[in-house]
């Protein structure tokens, strides 16, 4: 069996009283790419919260490469290679483009396979951000400021990137841009969530499908054969 | 003329100290929320110290500046200590740090008053700094203009360390959206601890750089904590130049108000405070707080 990239065993969340996540389990294999849709308050940007160690899960545990991080903070679960790109970009505001970038900046593991990421090689990803580097992030275009929200994820470093709902709020010519960029990142051999609502988006590029309902996993399943076999995911995910 | 220039001159002096006073309480408040009461303590102790330094210890007199930087040292491990052992424990918790910041600056004052007594101690101002600067008929004294020089180097400073730098970039990063900067792996906490201790650096070395005008006496520490929320609340939280502007201004306000109009010192201070919380309740350089 493949490595596991990041793994999710039965994992229980609550905001105060509320049950976000029940028994939330899911697996991404090392280099693939997992596409976690589900409606509106399904409890998608939750596992990402959990994972990160931004909301301790109350049962459950998390692994990254097969090391827990369960209820680690935050900080010390980057240092382990997650990096997320946050729902609503999420980006310091009072910061310049280039600081954005030099305060996530992370050296790489010793035995990472990939050229290391550093301002240059972001740069050359997004050419956009470079002519901007000196500007104060509040004042860029919200693509502008998604793709500074990547390029400070991918400071990091990371061995495990998530994205939460990166087209969100995009022009669909923005959108085109960042999903191509997605794709880069996966032929990289980056192990990837992608969380979406759209699941046009996800299908054509993900390996792996799950979708959450109410804070429970419902379907796991590969985009291949949920293309092939046509299921329908409408009492999941709402018609589209 | 005369009474005019020299006034300005004290006003500017007064508000280079304000500047180091206030620059780590905003920097603290801004970039923790904690509002720190302590801070006219942390003042008054640095103060203390380095008086006791200059007297003499076990019969070794220290020179002027290795005195105060020694106290800044000692009261920025204090200022540590606080943090870590106390103010860690209570985070988000407004009531509960002002409630523990106020007890500790009520317990460090009955502490010096334990150790120094109650009558004021005079701080005598460095010899080489001991003489006047004359400019046609006005005389100023160079220790008040020595200040106003070492409040300006620290202002570019701290500037420099705040905008210039990783770390500093680190700490805005930490006060526009802590849990993201966690996120991306900056260990704010030790951010945290760092601030903490370099606000009651500065703190302390304002207290013994101005121990030559103010000296230091019992009561210091809550006439210059009142100053230093004027300057926050006037400049903006968190805005190293929101600071600077409004120690000045400040500085101005108490020197001019105190001379002109010493019945309503108080009011003539406190006023401009009202005027820009009705107004511009972020402060003059601050940003709105989400």
């Amino acid at each position: 069996m493949a490595t596991s990239a990041l793994a999710l065993n039965g994992v229980d969340a609550f905001y105060g009283d509320s049950h976000v996540l029940q028994k939330v389990s899911f697996t991404l294999g090392e280099g693939r790419l997992l596409g976690l849709l589900g409606r509106n308050g399904a409890g998608k940007s939750t596992c990402m919260n959990v994972t990160v160690g931004l909301l301790p899960p109350r049962q459950g545990t998390i692994e990254v490469f097969g090391t827990p991080v369960t209820r680690l903070p935050p900080e010390q679960i980057a240092a382990r290679g997650v990096a997320l790109v946050p729902q609503g970009r999420r980006v310091f505001r009072s910061l310049s483009v280039q600081e954005n970038l030099i305060v996530a900046a992370r050296a790489p593991d010793p035995g990472s396979r990939h050229a290391p990421w550093t301002m240059e090689t972001v740069f050359k990803m997004f050419p956009r951000l470079e002519e901007r580097r000196n500007q104060i992030s509040a004042h860029l275009s919200g693509g502008e400021q998604q793709m500074l929200a990547i390029g400070r994820a991918l400071m990091q470093n990371p061995r495990v990137l998530l994205m939460d709902e990166p087209s969100e709020g995009l022009a669909p010519q923005i959108v085109a841009e960042v999903m191509a960029t997605v794709r880069k990142l996966k032929d990289s051999g980056l192990s990837i969530v992608l969380v979406e609502q759209n699941p046009k988006l996800v299908f054509d590029i993900a390996d792996d499908i799950v979708i959450l309902n109410t804070g429970q996993v419902a379907v796991v399943s590969t985009a291949a054969e949920i293309n092939q076999a046509g299921v329908d995911l409408r009492q999941h995910l709402g018609v589209f | 003329m005369n009474f005019w220039l020299v006034l300005t001159v004290n006003s500017v002096t007064f508000g280079g100290l304000l500047f180091l006073l206030s620059a780590g309480f905003s920097l603290i408040f801004g970039l923790m929320r904690i509002p720190n009461l302590t801070h006219g303590s942390l003042f008054m102790l640095g103060a203390y110290f380095g008086a006791t330094l200059l007297t003499g210890v076990f019969g070794v007199k220290l020179n002027f500046w290795v005195a105060a930087i020694l106290a800044a040292l000692g009261v920025a491990m204090i200022g540590a200590l606080i943090e870590r052992l106390l103010l860690r424990r209570l985070p988000g918790d407004a009531l509960a740090q002002v409630l523990v910041t106020l007890g500790l600056s009520f317990i460090a004052a009955d502490l010096c008053l334990m150790v120094w007594g109650g009558d004021p101690i005079n701080v005598e101002t460095p010899p080489w700094l001991g003489g006047f600067m004359r400019l046609g008929s006005v005389a100023f004294p160079n220790y008040r203009l020595a200040i106003i020089v070492i409040a300006v180097v620290f202002a570019i400073g701290l500037w420099m360390l705040l905008e210039r730098t990783r770390l500093g970039a680190m700490i805005r990063a930490g006060v526009d959206d802590p849990d993201m900067a966690r996120v991306v792996g900056i260990r704010v906490s030790q951010l945290f601890t760092i601030v903490f201790a370099l606000g009651a650096a500065l703190a302390a070395f304002a207290g013994i750089i101005g121990g030559p005008i103010l000296s230091v006496y019992p009561g210091i520490d809550q006439d210059m904590l009142p100053l230093a929320l004027v300057v926050v609340i006037l400049g903006g939280t968190g805005s190293l130049l929101g600071s600077f502007v409004g120690s000045i201004i400040v500085g101005f306000i108490y020197n001019f108000g105190q001379a002109l109009l010493p019945e309503l010192a108080y009011f003539v201070l406190f006023l401009p405070m009202l005027l820009v919380l009705i107004f511009r309740p972020q402060g003059l350089f601050g940003r709105q707080l989400p």
